[in-house]
């Protein structure tokens, strides 16, 4: 918003944004495009899209005079109405906008970037998609991915159901980058037995850049979505380059950088399948995965419990703030260090806090107390140190497991909307429901 | 053609420059990488393809472009230092860089610009590959500016700040057989270590009534207020110059890419030519880009472009300018160098030619120090030994970089005091360079330069005389030199030539 005085003036002068004007401050005059003002920014000055495309801010002061001028734009997107083809040699794939902008329409005249979603706005962004699939979709919802809920995963998996009873040969979930592994991990438990695949697609570069990685994720995901692969997948870069998308499983993947295009990695596993733009040949990595046209049944279930907590052990934590978990959670996850660790303080050390008690106490009250790696690669074990089996002695669960923690988290609260019941908790979070739990950790699996 | 019988006066001719300048800043514009551009080996190559982004433009064009786009690749050496995740469009770019806009700043008030409220940045969209982001980020930093020159006020309409692109890899450099790498199976090599490296681009208005020899000058003394500041590069590419040439019943065309500053009245003659050419034959000036080529003539590029696609750079949010800052910098602004000029020409009667060179060469600073250190010396000695005298020394693959200011000082100093003639020199250059540790008594000694006083003068001369009666007084002038060089001025000598003449 601009300051009350420059919004007072912009109504005398009947400007609204997007309205062409002569301004005068001192010797200088400027022609252009009155700009809406940003969040940022001076709220004292206007801002003017000058003819040559520069946004300039001109002070608002002594000296000041504003003139209304003919033309001018309006700051509205219009959808590309470029028709969906239906080719009836090819699947037919939903996408499904759940937040996150995959495509972009940018008008030059008024600079202003509109998230574009129809899949008119689609085939228009990204021409080859046609080449893979008939696409049809829907946004589901607005919101940037860090406003997600239960809920939200919820509506998704419910949408997904629908299209799977609607035919659809594949599902493509556009989300925003930042909690997609959550997402992932959530569709994984609440959509047992999936007969398509499901693919989530995301870009690291914002998709009003021609260098977005936004093509090559949607159109490898759209490969993904037509496979055999009937599994929830994340495709993302596999490198900075733009030469191959990984496929990765639903309940293994994590963003392991806050920028790169190749922030998706695999853990403690390798990814279902590498998928080269250029050819679109995927190439499968694994065997494990459930095939298209399997005999198991589809059935949604999507029950949750939200009042899951999580905490990140560190030195020096304070024992009295994990027993106040009690009040705010059904159940808790510990991001623990090392093989699965937190103070237990068995030699007595007279400055060490031992949080066992605090968490000994959560047990017995009937609270799951969930501990995941905080190292991210690797596998709880608490058999090795004697913290290790102080921890597992006072009712700990996760020893053996090698889970992501946001995979946990996602379980424990899907665990929780089925049972209550301490015992089958803890048997149903130590067992692999959708394959967030492993036996064995190949070498190659590190960091790659 | 007959170049030299154009009357630009009557062909309209009209022209507007843009000069890119890069800043000789520490760290690139929206990065921690260092601008030094010394790396040679690329420690990786990142390779990535564009797509076209819809925008309000029709269907067709964009399909066009999805078309062209589809079939190219683009491959970016990474180098250690000199590149980093901004650099390869991995991760946003880091708050603007305080010295390259403080620079840019200076250069905008020091052409008389007014400055902005705030400073927007913004997104110049650029599909060509040399820029890994498929854009440029830019911002205005000065508008509605000028430049004396001639007595005339030469328009200046803006000063804009923003990211050097990458640098093409060019013919045979990456082993492709001397073809044009743009055009090896869609396939171009980029350097990342010039992108993100400031410039300032500065725009004139559009200048009519100057000769193409004088557009030069103008572009010469934007170039010179650049370096007022003291804190642009120099060498070879660090300057860049655009044109817009137009003559009457023609069109304004677009010339790209005049590296040398040399060259810009030659690149503007032959442009003019060009058109009047076409137009006298009954042809059509088309509006388009031209790129110059060695010899100053130009060759088609493509389509003048639309108007430049821009919306705002959202990752960085307007940067405030404070008052009190601005009020300091201005203060404090360096005198520029088109003043120093025409201090040098009017004050130090330096030749307008010779004052250029001086202002042009990396001697400035010392230049300008012995003068005011030592003002009874000829301004013209000292601006010569600078300009000329240590290249030719240079030539002789004497590394004059091994003299440092107290050389130049005590010479000077010497001079002042006449205890040596300035045809002393360039032995006593030549001599430091080989033993910058010797005491000048001692240098003046064994080269045998010391002055020598009026009598020993008188007496060698009368006793040269004496021993060639009858000689002519030219010879004997000749003679007497060669036995004095470095040690007597010449007019002294000449004088003790013709009085032992008269005895």
């Amino acid at each position: 918003m601009y300051s009350p005085e420059i919004e007072a003036l912009l109504k005398k002068k009947g400007v609204e944004a997007g309205g062409r004007v002569r301004v005068t401050a001192g010797k200088a005059e400027y022609e252009g495009i009155l700009m809406p003002r940003v969040v940022a920014g001076d709220a004292q000055s206007i801002v003017l899209k000058l003819e040559n495309g520069y946004n300039l801010s001109v002070r608002y002061g002594k000296g000041f005079e504003m003139k209304k001028l003919a033309g001018g734009a309006r700051i509205k997107h219009k959808a590309a109405d470029v028709a969906p083809a239906k080719d009836a040699s090819k699947p037919t794939v939903t996408v499904l906008g759940c937040g996150g902008t995959i495509a972009s329409r940018v008008d030059y005249t008024t600079g202003a970037v509109f998230p574009a979603f129809s899949p008119g706005d689609m085939l228009a962004s990204f021409p080859e998609l046609k080449e893979v699939a008939n696409i049809r979709g829907r946004k589901l919802f607005d919101l940037f991915s860090d406003d997600m809920t239960p809920a939200h995963w919820q509506a998704i998996a419910a949408e997904v159901a629908k299209e799977i009873k609607a035919k659809a040969d594949g599902i493509i979930l556009m989300h925003g980058t930042d909690t997609m592994h959550y997402t992932a991990a959530a569709m994984s438990f609440m959509l047992p037995n999936l007969p398509v695949p499901v693919v989530m697609v995301g870009s690291q570069r914002s998709s009003d850049r021609g260098s977005s990685d936004n093509a090559m994720n949607l159109t490898c995901g759209a490969v993904a979505a037509v496979s055999d692969v009937a599994e929830v997948g994340v495709c993302m870069h596999g490198t900075t380059n733009d030469d191959y998308c990984l496929l990765h499983q639903g309940t293994k993947v994590r963003k392991l950088h806050t920028s790169r295009r190749d922030a998706f990695r695999s853990i403690n596993v390798r990814p279902f399948a590498k998928i080269w733009y250029e050819d679109r040949r995927m190439e499968v990595l694994r065997d494990d995965y459930k095939r298209r046209g399997h005999a198991g049944r589809f059935a949604l279930d999507d029950k949750m419990n939200p009042r899951v907590g999580f905490v990140y052990n560190h030195p020096g934590m304070d024992p009295a703030y994990v027993a106040s978990l009690a009040n705010h959670f059904d159940g808790i996850v510990v991001a623990a260090t090392g093989l699965g660790h937190v103070s237990t303080n068995p030699k007595g050390d007279p400055l060490a806090r031992s949080i066992v008690p605090a968490l000994k106490a959560l047990v017995d009250s009937g609270m799951p107390v969930v501990f995941v790696p905080q190292t991210i690669y690797g596998r709880i074990n608490l058999n090795v140190y004697e913290a290790g089996r102080i921890l597992e002695a006072a009712g700990v669960i996760g020893n053996g497991c090698d889970w992501t923690p946001e995979a946990a988290l996602v379980k424990l609260m899907w665990v929780l909307g089925h049972t209550k019941d301490p015992k089958k908790v803890r048997e149903l979070m130590l067992t692999n429901v959708a394959g967030e739990l492993t036996e064995r950790t190949g070498t190659e699996t590190f960091m790659t | 053609m007959p170049e030299e019988k154009i009357d630009f006066k009557k062909a309209r001719m009209k022209a507007g420059i843009e000069i890119h300048q890069q800043l000789d800043s520490k760290q690139k514009l929206f990065c921690g990488c260092s601008t030094a551009m010394q790396e040679k080996e690329p420690v990786a190559v990142v390779v990535r393809k564009q797509h076209p982004v819809a925008s309000e433009l029709g269907a067709i064009d964009a399909a066009a472009q999805y078309e062209y786009l589809r079939g190219r690749s683009f491959h970016y050496h990474v180098f250690r230092d000199e590149t980093c995740l901004v650099d390869t469009d991995e991760e946003p770019p880091h708050a603007l860089n305080r010295e390259a806009l403080q620079i840019a700043l200076e250069i905008a008030m020091l052409l008389n610009c007014e400055i902005p409220a705030e400073i927007n940045v913004m997104r110049k969209t650029i599909t060509d590959g040399s820029n890994t982001g498929a854009f440029q980020r830019t911002m205005i930093i000065g508008t509605g500016g000028w430049m004396k020159f001639g007595g005339k006020k030469v328009p200046i309409t803006q000063v804009a700040l923003e990211e050097d692109s990458a640098a093409i890899v060019r013919e045979g450099e990456n082993g492709n057989g001397g073809k044009d790498p743009a055009e090896e199976n869609g396939k171009a090599t980029y350097r990342l270590n010039r992108l993100g490296v400031p410039l300032v681009e500065i725009t004139t208005g559009t200048l009519e009534d100057f000769s193409p020899g004088q557009l030069q000058e103008i572009a010469f003394m934007i170039g010179i207020t650049c370096r007022s500041t003291e804190k642009v590069k120099h060498g070879i590419g660090t300057i860049r110059q655009d044109l817009n040439v137009s003559v009457r019943g023609g069109e304004r065309v677009e010339v790209k890419g005049v590296q040398e500053l040399g060259m810009l009245a030659k690149v503007i003659e032959k442009e003019a030519a060009r058109q009047l050419e076409l137009l006298k034959t009954g042809k059509k000036v088309e509006k388009e880009t031209r790129a110059t080529l060695l010899d100053g003539s130009t060759r088609f590029m493509r389509p003048m472009p639309g108007a430049a696609r821009m919306y705002p750079e959202t990752d960085v949010p307007p940067v405030a300018l404070d008052d009190v800052w601005l009020k300091q910098l201005r203060e404090k602004l360096p005198e520029p160098w088109t003043d120093k000029l025409e201090r040098f020409k009017t004050k130090l009667e330096l030749p307008a030619d010779l004052a250029v060179q001086v202002v042009g060469s990396d001697y400035l600073d010392i230049f300008e120090n012995i003068m005011k250190k030592h003002p009874k010396v000829n301004a013209v000695v000292v601006a010569n030994v600078f300009t000329s005298t240590l290249k030719d020394i240079g030539r002789r693959k004497l590394d004059v970089k091994r003299l440092e200011d107290r050389h130049f000082f005590a010479i000077f100093s010497e001079l002042e005091k006449k205890r040596i003639v300035k045809e002393a020199i360039p032995d006593l250059l030549v001599n430091f360079v080989n033993a910058p540790d010797e005491a000048m008594g001692d240098a003046l000694r064994k080269l045998n330069l010391t002055m020598l006083k009026p009598d020993e003068l008188k007496e060698i001369v009368a006793q040269l005389a004496k021993d060639s009666p009858g000689m002519a007084k030219e010879r004997l002038y000749g003679i007497a030199m060669g036995r004095v060089r470095g040690r007597a001025d010449p007019q002294d000598v000449l004088k003790a030539v013709e009085r032992a003449a008269k005895k």
